[in-house]
């Protein structure tokens, strides 16, 4: 059982597809994830792949601080993905609200409607912090499930 | 009865299938990955996206038809795992030859296009529904194609069996020459088969989120992706068998060999089509395919016809 077990956590670090989904940012931090799934940046060694339905992706970027339009859909969003799931906020607006966090049509960081497994600040994030944040969640997630398979 | 278990499920059955479409899929990704100049996946990238769709948590969706949406996958993996005992490897016969086998591949073959349309019907999404739809009408404008692409060997052969067909070939390899047009054509056939970029309209990522397969997700999803890459394996190694038929009298080891360059052949044009080209709408797919591609398969054939009332 533990080797499958090992199996299936090296799959899942080795094969995250994404999802990106703007919760009411500005368009900067879309087009810097855009940027980052370029030839150039290839996310591809990585085995990051652009997913269109959340029913495929593993990985759910959010982009911008959480609007209270945007909060319903956001979490029927987060259900619609099988689990395992991770969530990634991706900017200062995802993480904390930034500039808009005393709006009155903002309720937030991402964190106020969905669990959070990372946070990327910037405004806008560098593609390179985006492929740094998502790598640094996998090995985070590989050293998580060594210490659940020890324990056990 | 063990040998021919061991056939069925071994070699050249599911196993080899199954690694075959593995390395298949891997190949076309990383040529898809130079010729955009970049590094590409790792190796093993296709078997790890495999065991993580497996190890996923199956939804079914409330409204769909729970049934037939848990049953698609397994049909469509199933009648491409069939069609592949028919086509020969190496040598001249497949494993279990008869007359007219080239026919019941092709229908074969048809069958996950058929469990695509049903699959995306039965999960009730919108998105699914409208790739259903263009599944089906793409359906329509290559089957034909392929059909008729495939055709022309077969007359200048004069048969529908695709050992004869391999062994009159092999008699006479200079008349494999006249059926280069036709090899083209059913490239392009099988782009629209295998539903990639540029006849890749039914999974549109950027307009109808991921079309037919929208709500599959978890291990129903990794039999489709699996049913399509061994599509990819059989639709290749058929059009190695009707279209470059040559070396076949050679011994098993070098034969396999040369099985293997072909198909990785075979695939190297999909890919460069599929780099190369942009998504075509819906209309402009079947107006290109019906306007030019099946008169040219047709031209084809009148030459196939000449060809046989001159030389032969």
């Amino acid at each position: 059982m533990k080797i499958a077990d090992k199996i299936i956590t090296w799959a899942r670090t080795k094969s995250p597809w994404v999802i990106h989904f703007n919760t009411g940012a500005c368009n900067a931090c879309d087009i810097e994830i855009v940027d980052a799934l370029t030839p150039l940046f290839d996310l591809e060694r990585f085995g990051v792949l652009l997913k269109g339905t959340p029913r495929h992706a593993d990985v759910l970027l959010c982009s911008g601080p959480v609007t209270r339009q945007i909060e319903k859909r956001l979490i029927r969003i987060y259900e619609q993905m099988p689990a395992p799931k991770f969530v990634v906020a991706v900017g200062t607006c995802a993480c904390s609200g930034g500039v808009f966090h005393d709006c009155y049509s903002v309720k937030g960081g991402i964190d106020t409607a969905i669990p959070v497994s990372a946070y990327i600040p910037g405004c806008p994030v560098r593609p390179e912090a985006i492929i740094d944040g998502v790598v640094k969640l996998l090995s985070k997630f590989e050293a998580d499930e060594k210490k659940r398979r020890e324990s056990k | 009865m063990m040998m021919q278990l061991f056939y069925i499920l071994i070699f050249p059955g599911f196993l080899f299938l199954y690694l075959m479409s593995f390395i298949l899929e891997y190949e076309d990704r990383i040529i898809y990955a130079r010729l955009q100049n970049r590094k590409g996946p790792p190796l093993f990238q296709p078997l790890a996206d495999f065991i993580k769709l497996l190890a996923k948590e199956d939804i079914v969706p409330e409204c769909a038809d729970k049934k037939i949406f848990k049953l698609m996958p397994m049909i469509a993996l199933t009648a491409v795992v069939t069609s592949f005992f028919y086509i020969p490897i190496w040598g001249v016969n497949s494993l279990y030859p008869f007359k007219g086998d080239l026919i019941v591949v092709l229908y074969l073959l048809t069958i996950p296009t058929v469990t695509f349309f049903l699959a995306g019907w039965s999960s009730t999404s919108l998105y699914s529904t409208i790739g259903a739809v263009r599944t089906l009408t793409q359906l329509f404008s290559y089957e034909v194609l392929l059909f008729l692409s495939v055709l022309s060997p077969a007359m200048l052969a004069d048969s529908w069996s695709l050992g004869d067909m391999a062994s009159f070939y092999n008699e006479r390899p200079a008349m494999m020459l006249f059926n280069i047009v036709a090899f083209g054509m059913s490239l392009v056939a099988m782009l629209g088969k295998l539903e990639k970029v540029p006849f890749d309209i039914a999974e549109a990522e950027t307009e109808i989120v991921g079309g037919t397969f929208t709500e599959y997700s978890g291990r129903l999803f990794a039999f489709f992706r699996m049913a399509i890459n061994m599509e990819m394996v059989v639709g290749a190694s058929l059009i190695a068998a009707v279209f470059l038929p040559f070396g076949l009298t050679l011994d098993p080891v070098y034969g396999f060999m040369l099985y293997i360059v072909k198909v990785f052949f075979v695939i190297f044009f999909l890919s460069v089509g599929r780099t190369v080209f942009a998504r075509l709408r819906i209309d402009q797919m079947v107006s290109v395919c019906w306007k030019y591609f099946a008169p040219i398969a047709f031209a084809q054939i009148v030459l196939i016809l000449i060809v046989k009332g001159v030389v032969l």
